[in-house]
């Protein structure tokens, strides 16, 4: 199967939840198992949350773009700000590095992002946004191992 | 959401539905103030309801250990799915998941709590 998607929501927390389900709906097709589902779903949710808060600062104006194609059974998706960029992508995506403790951001989102896709990368500059790309490969699943 | 009980010196919270980092904005300070408002000696974060959580659920229960720290309260996460216990499991915090009823895991912060 071929398909392919565009989102766009302005800066608003509340647009975390639309992202997911949106997201979590365009990869029904595959047939994805609950965990896959919900892996993917916590990709989605860490990458959004990361353009809304620390790209935007919340400013509900404006724009996060979701870009998603399912070819076969790969997802490779894109999830891009123009905000304020980060300004050191290595040191950003170590383990419990955050710039907002004060918020109790846990500093998880990248680990989690990594963990959870077969591959990720992130572009980023200082004042023009930042861009993350997931690709994750959906195993199809037999009818005998969805019962276990 | 979260439903909060008191259960002797044990903060039972009761998760449902997602936390992402709105819902854990919501509920955090509800949280923290059953914390100060008594002499806690044990969160319990049941999560058997909660059917999702990224990483705004670990800053809040980090959060919550740390406001726990000067009482040396304890801390256990009952019934996370595979995913956050997965979460749980990257971010340190495996050895606090305990799989079970809320009875048998406040047992074990009361069995602790007799020791000292």
């Amino acid at each position: 199967m071929r398909n392919e998607m565009t989102l766009s929501f302005v800066a608003i927390e509340e647009n975390e939840a639309l992202a997911r389900m949106a997201m979590t709906c365009f990869i029904t097709p595959l047939d994805p198992t609950l965990e896959e589902i919900s892996e993917f779903k916590t990709i989605v949710s860490e990458a959004v949350t990361n353009a809304i808060i620390h790209g935007y600062e919340s400013d509900g104006q404006s724009m996060v773009t979701i870009h998603a194609l399912i070819d076969d059974n790969k997802v490779t998706m894109t999830v891009e700000d123009k905000g304020g960029g980060i300004f050191d992508v290595q040191q950003a995506m170590e383990p419990m590095f955050t710039t907002k403790p004060l918020m109790e951001r846990s500093g998880m989102g990248f680990t989690i992002m990594e963990s959870f896709s077969d591959k990720l990368s992130v572009e980023s500059s200082i004042g023009n946004g930042t861009v993350v790309r997931f690709e994750k490969t959906f195993s199809p699943v037999t009818e005998a191992s969805r019962m276990r | 959401m979260a439903d909060i009980k008191q259960m002797d010196s044990i903060v039972v919270v009761t998760l449902a539905g997602e936390l992402d980092n709105l819902e854990a904005n919501r509920i955090r300070s509800t949280i923290s103030s059953s914390i100060f408002t008594r002499k806690v000696s044990g969160i319990v974060w049941d999560l058997s309801r909660l059917g999702f959580m990224d990483s705004a659920g670990i800053g809040l229960i980090l959060g919550r250990m740390r406001d726990l720290a000067p009482f040396n309260g304890e801390t256990l996460i009952l019934n996370p799915s595979p995913t956050m216990e997965k979460i749980f499991n990257f971010s340190g915090l495996g050895s606090n998941i305990r799989h079970g009823t809320v009875n048998s895991v406040i047992g074990e912060i009361g069995g602790v709590l007799h020791e000292k």
